[in-house]
């Protein structure tokens, strides 16, 4: 099984724990956590191996919305899966995680660890190994080879 | 629709307080599984030995305060239900554990008022521990106070609305 790194970021640790637990329930993947406990903390851990990112929104110093902008503001980022973890659930909300923050996937709390396979399983293989969404320019890197090799 | 000036309102409006309530047995319905009951009677025990769990939703004109009023007891039945163990009602994790329920109250509460015009955020929880402590609700906001049993025992839900400042 793949091993993935999963940046999980909640100022609650019971959350956080919550989070893991449903994440190793689920078998996906072999995960390997770093911990944030708000969306400063996340962006100083953040580095080029997170592969998936567990984001709250409600958090002090920086919010997950933020520190998502934050995250798809450095560029090249997108093919990193950012799914918000939110006791938040208005329509409005949902919509700026999605659109301002650029998050994929919206779960909100409390979730079932069913609840989280739903949203997340498409970003895994069967080998569990993670499935990003192509940056552009990798996007444009495999349409260029594909016409090379037609 | 709440006026802008909360002068002469003795009372939460009926129909905000009705969306709380829905809020609250949501809420524990989704956290212990079966929905708690809202119990007619009120009165809050004299002295609580327990945790409570402050929270408010607001926004530029109004400012819906929540307190969250759980026994030793219950909490402890609810960390057995959250967490999947009992967690010591002396330690960090139960005041996390407290502020994170407020958390998800608040969010629903925050998403259930939207409907009848007051568009709010939740602010962050904190959550206060104690014995023989007595509660006492500010008479000049209107407030109201909710009493809820289910299977983890039972809890109370105060609320006070004001004019943020």
């Amino acid at each position: 099984m793949g091993k993935v790194k999963a940046l999980v970021v909640d100022d609650s640790k019971i959350m956080r724990s919550a989070v893991k637990r449903a994440l190793d329930q689920l078998m996906l993947a072999d995960f390997e956590y770093v911990e944030a406990m708000d969306g400063q903390d996340a962006l100083d851990k953040f580095n080029d191996e997170i592969q998936i990112m567990f984001v709250d929104w409600n958090m002090p110093n920086m919010t997950g919305v933020e520190f998502s902008r934050a995250v798809r503001d450095k560029g090249d980022t997108d093919h990193i899966p950012i799914i918000m973890v939110t006791a938040e659930k208005s329509m409005g909300k949902v919509d700026k995680a999605l659109n301002e923050g650029g998050a994929n996937e919206y779960i909100t709390k409390p979730f079932t660890a069913d609840k989280m396979h739903k949203t997340i399983s498409r970003y895994f293989d069967d080998d569990g190994n993670i499935i990003g969404e192509e940056s552009e320019e990798e996007e444009e890197k495999s349409f260029f080879s594909s016409i090379l090799k037609s | 629709m709440i006026p802008k000036s909360l002068n002469g309102i003795n009372e939460i409006p009926t129909e905000i307080i009705g969306l709380v309530k829905e809020s609250v047995i949501n809420t524990f319905a989704s956290i212990i599984g079966s929905e708690p009951s809202y119990i007619e009677q009120n009165g809050q025990a004299k002295s609580l030995n327990g945790i409570i769990g402050n929270i408010a939703v607001f926004n530029q004109q109004h400012t819906l305060s929540l307190m969250i009023v759980i026994p030793r007891e219950t909490a402890l039945k609810l960390s057995e239900v959250f967490i999947g163990a009992e967690i010591p009602f002396e330690s960090d994790d139960m005041g996390d554990l407290v502020g994170e329920i407020s958390n998800i109250l608040a969010g629903d509460v925050a998403a259930n008022i939207e409907t009848v015009g007051f568009r709010g955020q939740s602010s962050l929880p904190t959550a206060t521990r104690g014995s023989d402590l007595t509660l006492f609700m500010p008479s000049k906001p209107p407030t109201e106070k909710m009493k809820f049993v289910g299977p983890s025992g039972e809890f109370w839900v105060n609320m006070a609305l004001s004019e943020s400042r």
